[in-house]
């Protein structure tokens, strides 16, 4: 059953989903790329390999499959801006909030503030996302 | 990409000028309304287990059975086609800023999606420079099954440095999950 209903109200704190990344978690084959690789990161003006964006959103990604349900595969949006760099042996977790209710012709909407905060807590990732609900 | 809105030039950096696959793209060469080309691409089953392994995100309806007739893929596997478009026309590597994706329909293995991208704006911000592009893919009914609208920054280091020397990555990336 999903955590979003059309009952849930505004304000409400979806899930929190964690993760902590190790450099493991980024490499591929034998690629020396700015995720893996020191020099490759350096040379391209990072202090050190970063981590894939894509990988670290998955954490959003799985709480709003978590929260929606069917409402995420079909009708999911979401709108996420990259704000820092996340390197590959940091600590993240995905937090977010209901923030409204959109009554519309395709049934109700839910949408809700979400982001990804680092150990330190800065948000890393920032944005919107919304699902329809049953 | 993750540029860090924080951060400050530093004396004497470099913006790379060229990778092992060639000349890195410059601002000036992105072409607004540019179309990236197309592609047919057909999720298989072993993609659907590499993308759940790559972001650790495992459920019933990605490995076993959905309420759509069989296993589905994460949505999130719709990142590389639009990816890959971009990289045949443009070496961009830099990283990875803003991802708008709208999940229409399911995506299934098995059944061939047709991906259309193009270059929808480019513009600097914070002294970086960024490429704006969108995609869309549809099933053979011609039906759409997502959309998307990618921003990437062109380099993390401002546009200020001057391009030199060699980078280790590239922005053209072998098409695979």
């Amino acid at each position: 059953m999903p955590v979003l209903t059309r009952d849930s109200e505004v304000g409400l704190e979806l899930p929190e989903l964690a993760c902590q990344f190790t450099p493991a978690h980024f490499r591929r084959a034998d690629e020396a790329t700015i995720h893996t690789d020191v020099e490759a990161a350096r040379r391209e003006g990072l202090p050190a390999p970063v981590a894939t964006g894509p990988q670290v959103a998955a954490l959003i990604f799985r709480q709003l499959r978590t929260c929606f349900g069917e409402g995420w595969i079909v009708g999911g949006r979401c709108e996420l801006t990259f704000r820092r760099p996340v390197y590959v042996s940091d600590f993240c977790v995905a937090r977010g909030t209901v923030k409204r209710r959109e009554d519309s012709a395709e049934g109700v909407r839910l949408h809700c503030d979400v982001w990804i905060e680092n150990a330190s807590g800065d948000k890393v990732i920032v944005g919107s996302a919304s699902g329809l609900v049953q | 990409m993750q540029v860090d809105e924080t951060s400050e030039p530093k004396d004497g950096a470099t913006r790379v000028a060229a990778d092992s696959k060639g000349p890195r793209a410059r601002f000036e060469d992105i072409e607004i309304g540019r179309v990236l080309g197309e592609m047919d691409w057909v999720v298989t089953e072993d993609m659907i287990d590499t993308q759940c392994a790559i972001d650790a995100d495992y459920d019933v309806w990605y490995s076993l059975r959905s309420p759509w007739n069989g296993r589905i893929a994460p949505p999130q596997i719709s990142y590389r086609p639009p990816r890959w478009l971009l990289s045949r026309t443009y070496n961009v590597r830099g990283l990875f800023y803003r991802w708008e994706m709208e999940n229409v329909r399911p995506i299934r293995p098995g059944v061939t999606l047709h991906v259309v991208a193009r270059v929808c704006d480019k513009y600097v911000k914070n002294e970086r420079e960024f490429i704006v592009y969108e995609a869309v893919a549809t099933d053979p009914h011609n039906d759409v099954v997502f959309r998307t609208r990618r921003t990437h920054v062109l380099d993390f280091v401002e546009r200020s440095a001057r391009r030199a020397g060699e980078g280790i990555d590239s922005g053209i990336k072998a098409e695979r999950i």
